[in-house]
């Protein structure tokens, strides 16, 4: 039965199409982590350098060229390795931060694929089939993908291998252990595979162990042994071993979803001093940052800067910008503005940079006419205003449906609105018609009650002495002042809140001889008249 | 097919030429809303790029004016800034006079009592400043109580110093730029001045410039 089922399965599939995958490999990637923070950080290599290596149980994971030229080898003690390189420095690996540096990158490349699995802890699969795309003035698509993978790696510091075929498991092996750049033609992956090795297959340990005491050494020997045979004596593991070495894998991606917002920090080299030493470090971080956020369509509305003291101590600060924005360099103008206006207790040991708060980014695409140094003034001059007067004092207000006239607006973070975000010009023109303008003062009375609000409120009341004669109000007092009454409007009451601090008052608009039409109130509690407005 | 692929790329083409040769500013002079102060502004209109003042008390019309002017200014998609330096803006009326809040930046610098002190009036004009040389905005507001108030008071030369630099960044920025004070108060050099005032029969306007008395007009009969 387990023969007839092998038998039955055992013929390659030459018409079966397979998804075209994009197979990344970041080889030594603890290496190229700390290589990269390094350089992130502080620019400048000592003349005292030595040579560097990850470890991990006292044994090499990877170390540099020069390492490597004076005779340390992966995968051997550190003692030995020591032996080889006196003056090695070892740095142990720390898999967290491999992975997380693996989905930094992971997301960056979905603005390049729709998408990307993390297959192991130095591969990244790129779901290629969206590589037509790509194709501009007869250039090869596939090809335009693989150098805007590799650019993007670049961009994030890291360098790849990377390899797209038909399949993830002839990606994966040919980005592992293929030539640095590769590119299979649809059919061909089995010729592409065959002299690679067959650990490239990623069997299980056991059955790689036996294949290689038969001698299959290459995916070729694998490739052309009969199935039946593989299948008798290995079972179904055996012949799915076979099926791969044909390139035949039709498993989907696993596409990695992000969880959370993304967070990039830097520990420096050596302490921090000044802003521009600082900057410097923020800049990657930032580019870093946005090109993560760029993938996921998003743009920050808001940041979060940690400063980590030396010795001890910490500093956050947290920026909010006008419209989403995964552009690294507009943020570096508000993060510039904020630091000059902190006072540091100590220099900086680390800092981190993350998005607190993101929204949707449109695509910048500026209209004919519109000046592209406009949006980056915008965030520079808000930066500037929010490090200096604090962000609450600046202020996009939103009406609230709320009778207490005080507490008729909120306040929001300002965020400039794009086209089509505001509300219509026929609705604005509507509403600018309707109003009582300058001219039409006489007939505010006929207003609707909401239309008739005062353009300025003040902040406390001014207490008003009212003055009549035969019941009629004449004129009112203001401190010393006396001014008369030329006219007033019937009240217009509003109260409410009886659940909190509730409150009654009969509102007038009064024209007041020398100093125009103002907004009075009595208050029902004490029948005492208030000023609170002015219709300027 | 063809011959029509390629009528609809030139008309296209000379859609990008006709458009582009569009002003970035598609006026110099912003109209106010009201026909009286218009037929008093040289060119019809508040200028951008130079500071124009509207004086007048604290029920006078100045506001209105300006909200109004900062409405044309602004268009369908443009920005503008008030800096609200006596924190007295209220902004369900600006809604209410057909000015998009969302695209409104409101600056307003806390004084110790919640209101702007001396120290918060420099802020302010800082503010105001930065906000006029910027560009990003399409009209710029001051509302900053310098002169009439005492616990605003600065000294004389700083107060002038910072007066000609908030000049000059209108000029940079090129944005209709509005400074709103006090009939009494501190005049900003050089910039064209609209004196408002109530009478018995309504609101009246008037434009000086320097030391000239340059036209009288009525803004409307009550």
């Amino acid at each position: 039965m387990q023969l007839e089922l092998g038998v039955g399965r055992a013929e390659a599939r030459p018409g079966a199409v397979f998804p075209r995958v994009l197979g990344l490999c970041l080889p030594d990637l603890s290496l190229q982590r700390v290589l990269r923070a390094r350089e992130a950080s502080g620019g400048d290599q000592p003349l005292d350098r030595r040579p560097l290596a990850t470890v991990r149980d006292g044994c090499v994971v990877a170390c540099e060229a020069e390492a490597r030229e004076r005779g340390v080898r992966g995968g051997e003690p550190l003692v030995q390795a020591r032996a080889a390189c006196a003056d090695l420095e070892a740095v142990p690996v720390d898999d967290a931060e491999d992975r997380a540096v693996l989905e930094g990158l992971a997301e960056a490349l979905l603005v390049i694929a729709p998408a990307v699995e993390i297959a192991g802890p130095e591969v990244l699969l790129l779901d290629g089939s969206g590589a037509h795309l790509f194709v501009r003035h007869g250039d090869d698509g596939e090809r335009m993908l693989i150098e805007r993978a590799v650019e993007i790696c670049a961009e994030q510091g890291l360098r790849c291998r990377a390899a797209l075929a038909s399949g993830r498991t002839p990606a994966r092996a040919l980005a592992r252990y293929g030539p640095a750049l590769a590119s299979v033609p649809p059919g061909a992956a089995a010729a592409a595979l065959s002299a690679l090795p067959v650990a490239a297959l990623e069997l299980a340990p056991d059955l790689e162990r036996r294949l290689g005491a038969l001698g299959v050494r290459s995916v070729g020997d694998l490739a052309r042994l009969p199935p039946a045979t593989l299948a008798h004596r290995f079972g179904p593991a055996g012949l799915a071993a076979w099926h791969l070495a044909q390139g035949d894998d039709p498993a989907p991606l696993s596409p990695y979803l992000p969880q959370r917002l993304p967070q990039e920090s830097l520990d420096l080299e050596g302490p921090a001093e000044s802003v521009e030493q600082l900057l410097f470090g923020l800049r990657r971080l930032a580019d870093r940052l946005g090109a993560r956020l760029a993938g996921r369509g998003l743009g920050a509305t808001r940041l979060r800067l940690a400063l980590r003291l030396d010795p001890s101590g910490e500093e956050r600060v947290e920026i909010a910008f006008a419209s989403p924005t995964s552009t690294g360099s507009r943020w570096l103008f508000a993060l510039r503005e904020r630091i000059g206006t902190l006072e540091l207790k100590a220099p900086v040991a680390a800092v981190a940079l993350g998005v607190v708060e993101a929204a949707p980014a449109p695509a910048e695409q500026l209209g004919l006419g519109e000046r592209p140094q406009r949006l980056a003034a915008l965030e520079a001059v808000l930066a500037r205003l929010a490090a200096r007067l604090g962000s609450e004092a600046l202020f996009a207000a939103e009406p609230v449906d709320r009778h207490r006239p005080e507490a008729a607006y909120a306040t929001g973070a300002f965020a400039a609105k794009r086209r089509g975000e505001t509300r219509s010009g026929r609705e604005r023109k509507t509403r600018s018609a309707a109003r009582g303008g300058p001219s039409s003062v006489a007939g505010w009375a006929a207003l609707p009650a909401d239309l008739v609000r005062p353009t300025r409120l003040l902040a406390r009341p001014r207490p008003l002495v009212a003055l009549g004669e035969g019941g009629r109000l004449t004129a009112l007092r203001l401190g010393e002042r006396t001014v008369r009454v030329l006219a007033l409007s019937p009240a217009e009451r509003l109260c409410g809140e009886w659940w909190g601090e509730p409150f009654d008052r009969d509102y007038h608009r009064a024209r007041l001889e020398g100093l125009g039409d103002c907004w009075i109130f009595r208050d029902a509690a004490d029948g005492r008249l208030w000023l609170h407005g002015f219709f300027d | 097919m063809a011959v029509d692929a390629r009528e609809i790329i030139e008309g296209l083409r000379e859609e990008i030429r006709r458009l582009e040769r569009r002003p970035a500013h598609p006026a110099f002079f912003i109209p106010s809303g009201c026909a009286e102060v218009d037929a008093l502004l040289p060119g019809g209109g508040f200028p951008r790029g130079a500071i124009t003042e509207l004086a007048g008390s604290a029920a006078s019309g100045k506001t209105e004016i300006a909200l109004g002017a900062l409405t044309a200014a602004m268009g369908d998609e443009g920005l503008a800034a008030y800096v609200d330096g006596r924190g007295e803006l209220y902004p369900p009326a600006v809604a209410a006079l057909g000015l998009d809040l969302d695209r409104l930046l409101v600056v307003r610098p806390k004084g110790p009592d919640g209101g702007a002190g001396g120290g918060e009036a420099a802020h302010a004009l800082w503010a105001s400043e930065l906000l006029l040389a910027s560009g990003a905005f399409e009209g710029v507001v001051v509302d900053v109580p310098i002169g009439s108030d005492p616990r605003c008071a600065m000294g004389g030369a700083r107060l002038d110093a910072m007066l000609r630099r908030l000049r000059a960044a209108a000029e940079k920025g090129g944005g209709l730029a509005l400074w709103l004070g006090a009939p009494e108060g501190t005049r900003v050099p050089g910039a064209v001045r609209l004196e408002l005032s109530e009478g018995r029969t309504g609101r009246r306007v008037r434009r000086t410039f320097a030391r000239e008395v340059a036209a009288f007009g009525v803004h409307h009969a009550a």
